[in-house]
């Protein structure tokens, strides 16, 4: 009994802050033409974003699907996000489209965002991380110093997965 | 080949570690963390002294000594869990259990002055109002409800009883999180020496890695901010081996809020909020 008012209450504040986000989402919309988010028709718990790749990076031109996931101790526990695009990174499972980053895991706080949290994972695209990799062969290349070997790899799983088939 | 390669990241363990994600390692540690609240809840009871005794009954003799020196000034002790959001826990039920115990409608009028400061404070450093303001509102409806005589007013036991309440409990942590940070980052050039000497990160990073998130444990960085932003006095007093050679003797440190140093002296104010710090853990004391 003790529990389930535990996780009623849980559940009315984090809907109560995804509307909060959903609202601030639709009126900002021109504002990041970079992220598109958008939430599920039928559940506020379920968003998917279209993120554009950084410009000078090999992932510039593609257009990126995440999907996130938020958990029912919404903001006060971190949101899960995936990439559904194939990406060659080292901080992103090639497999499960896992992502590696500190503000989804250990260093989240409730002063993150759905949109934010797009933002950081822009700024992780441009900024990789090959020490802590889930990409073991992206790391390597990076670690190894081949940078070139990983713009390409990186390049031709853009063109292949995240840019709109011609003809 | 990609197979071949995957074992090499993955070393010569024969378990495969690649079937278990980062989030099953996280809804594991949080199991296990459940698992830690049945054993202390989030604010413990009332206890007297000797229970922190008998914790050291066949320990250092420094320690028992110390602890003999506490009871002359206090008398009871009331555990928090160690979930590194210990400090924040002591001082929210302190500071409530003050108010309610004492009635103090001037304090309650102050404090809230000056959470409006903070709530301004957050806006200019560009946090949009949405993140911070649930965390906001469920602190000062817990400052209103300690006071008595009104519809929603509680009692002491429903007081504990909150506070051992993850929805409400957590919401109020996060708040002192949301004002420390507000606080840090707003007097950046005060506060950038203390922390360049603790973690050779920049304001901004500590505030993002060390304060706002959850379960990260404070230092003295997070209570000179705590105790300033609410203009609230804290005392800290140290329980740990430490001796010098005229004997052993109990060291304590008043944190002063900076807009109490000015005009009167600082040593004349008796902090009302005590807590006990042993490496690594803050529990609320009880003066005598």
């Amino acid at each position: 009994m003790k529990f389930s008012c535990w996780s009623f209450l849980q559940l009315q504040a984090s809907r109560a802050r995804l509307f909060k986000e959903y609202k601030e989402v639709q009126r900002e919309k021109s504002a990041d033409p970079d992220i598109q988010l958008v939430c599920d028709d039928s559940n506020i718990f379920k968003w998917t974003a279209l993120i554009k790749g950084p410009s000078e990076t090999p992932y510039e031109g593609g257009v990126f699907q995440l999907a996130f996931a938020v958990p029912e101790q919404y903001p006060l526990q971190p949101p899960q996000v995936r990439f559904l695009t194939k990406i060659f990174h080292p901080n992103v499972h090639f497999k499960t489209g896992e992502i590696c980053l500190d503000i989804l895991k250990n260093a989240w706080s409730p002063a993150w965002t759905l949109q934010s949290v797009c933002r950081a994972i822009i700024a992780l695209m441009a900024h990789p991380e090959p020490d802590s990799p889930l990409n073991c062969d992206s790391g390597n290349l990076l670690r190894s110093g081949d940078l070139r070997g990983f713009q390409s790899m990186a390049k031709m799983y853009t063109r292949l997965a995240a840019m709109p088939k011609k003809g | 080949m990609e197979k071949e390669e995957e074992k090499g990241c993955n070393s010569s363990s024969s378990l495969n570690w690649e079937s278990f994600r980062d989030d099953d390692i996280m809804h594991q540690h949080s199991a296990i963390l459940d698992e830690e609240a049945f054993k202390v809840p989030f604010v413990g009871d009332k206890e007297p002294l000797s229970a922190l005794a008998a914790e050291y009954h066949s320990g250092s003799p420094i320690l028992l000594e110390k602890i003999k020196l506490l009871e002359e000034n206090y008398s009871a002790i009331r555990r928090t869990r160690g979930d590194g959001n210990c400090f924040f826990r002591s001082f929210m039920f302190s500071y409530l259990e003050h108010i309610l115990e004492t009635q103090d409608k001037v304090e309650v009028d102050r404090v809230m002055a000056n959470v409006e400061e903070c709530r301004k404070t957050l806006q200019g450093l560009g946090y949009a109002d949405f993140t911070f303001e649930d965390f906001f509102s469920l602190f000062l409806e817990q400052l209103e409800s300690v006071i008595q005589g009104e519809d929603a007013s509680i009692s002491h036991d429903e007081l504990v009883k909150r506070s051992r309440d993850q929805s409400v409990s957590d919401y109020v942590v996060m708040f002192f999180r949301f004002v420390t940070s507000g606080e840090i980052r707003k007097r950046s050039e005060f506060f950038e020496p203390f922390i360049l000497g603790l973690t050779n990160a920049t304001v901004d990073q500590f505030c993002k890695t060390s304060v706002e998130p959850m379960g990260e444990e404070s230092d003295h960085v997070q209570i000179i901010a705590l105790s300033d932003a609410l203009g609230v006095p804290i005392r800290v007093v140290y329980l740990d081996r430490s001796s010098c050679e005229t004997g052993v003797s109990v060291n304590h440190h008043d944190f002063i809020p900076c807009a109490l140093q000015n005009g009167e002296s600082s040593s004349e104010i008796n902090p009302y909020i005590t807590l006990l710090y042993r490496p690594g853990h803050y529990d609320i004391l009880y003066s005598k």
